[in-house]
């Protein structure tokens, strides 16, 4: 699922010169780590509903603590399909 | 109304061309080549760089040639359609029930170059976006004078802008250029460059909305003309060579 996500990350969000193999599934996505921003938050939520159907609520969930790194990503995705 | 002004440097952009001299030999042929992308200036963070379109790599890759990168300017950017086959390939997508992407929202509107320019090159001064409809070059030149007016020592002024999908019927008007092209022209009051008179024209013209008068301005800086005169149907302006 992680190593899935990633691929997702890199597709949707045009990260040509990265691979999975340089996302560390720990290390946040926005600012520091990636260096993705608030326009990828919105493009990646998109991509999330459009292939797990899980829908990612800002009014209704943390999405800061959600979006915090692939893991925690992933973690989300796979409590809201069960 | 006349205003002296120095033009200090300029540098542009289009399929083929990309120097002065490049220029030089455009003048005689006019023709461009197919399909090429401008190279993305190395000050330009990675992350940023995928957010680049066609037209904004003609920017940056115009701009970044006249500008020192411990000065930021003031900015006119003037284009008459912007992204705005961007922004078509987004009412595509809906028509088809396809959700819009937000990225390609965002960088639809007809600022978002001048956007992604200020946070590559972290530019703090007054960035102005116009869109000269029917009048051409010669609004960004008039905010770009004001600015000078009011006490910046330099101004840079970038015109840019790319062919309009075939979708929008454009005859009877004169809107497009064959091809991308962006004019970025570093302009001030004094100093070394090449002094110019800027003041209006009575004389009635029909040369074409912006990206006919951008390659227009390029062919009177690169050729031995003394005056250009360009207007489109209704004001006209004059730029002389002192």
């Amino acid at each position: 699922m992680e190593n899935e996500l990633k691929q997702l990350i890199i597709d949707t969000l045009d990260l040509e010169d990265i691979s999975v193999a340089d996302i560390d599934s720990q290390a946040p996505l926005f600012n520091d780590g990636l260096g993705l921003d608030s326009i990828d938050a919105l493009e990646l939520g998109l991509a999330i509903r459009k292939k797990y159907n899980v829908k990612i609520d800002a009014e209704k969930e943390d999405v800061v603590k959600i979006f915090a790194s692939v893991s925690t990503l992933a973690d989300y995705i796979q409590a809201a399909r069960d | 109304m006349t205003v002296d002004f120095v033009l200090r440097d300029w540098n542009a952009w289009a399929p083929g061309m990309s120097c002065h001299e490049d220029w030089q030999k455009w003048r005689d042929h006019q023709t461009f080549a197919q399909e090429e992308k401008a190279a993305i200036p190395a000050a330009v963070p990675k992350i940023l760089q995928r957010r680049l379109s066609p037209l904004a790599r003609a920017v940056f890759n115009a701009a970044d040639g006249c500008i020192d990168s411990d000065k930021s300017l003031p900015i006119v950017f003037s284009s008459a359609h912007g992204e705005v086959n961007k922004s078509l390939e987004m009412l595509k997508s809906m028509q088809k029930g396809e959700e819009v992407s937000p990225t390609a929202f965002s960088l639809s509107v007809h600022n978002a170059i001048a956007g992604l320019f200020s946070i590559a090159y972290d530019c703090h001064q007054e960035i102005t976006v116009i869109a000269p409809g029917q009048d051409g070059i010669a609004p960004a030149f008039i905010e770009a004078l004001g600015l000078l007016q009011e006490h910046h020592s330099e101004v840079l002024i970038v015109l840019y802008d790319e062919p309009l999908s075939d979708f929008y019927p454009s005859l009877p008007f004169a809107l497009n250029a064959p091809a991308i092209c962006a004019l970025a022209l570093k302009v001030s009051l004094t100093g070394n460059g090449l002094p110019l008179q800027f003041n209006n024209s009575s004389a009635h013209r029909d040369d074409g909305e912006q990206a006919l008068q951008i390659l227009s301005f390029i062919k009177f800086l690169v050729a031995d003309d003394n005056t250009l005169v360009l207007g489109n149907h209704r004001h006209s302006w004059e730029w002389h060579k002192k």
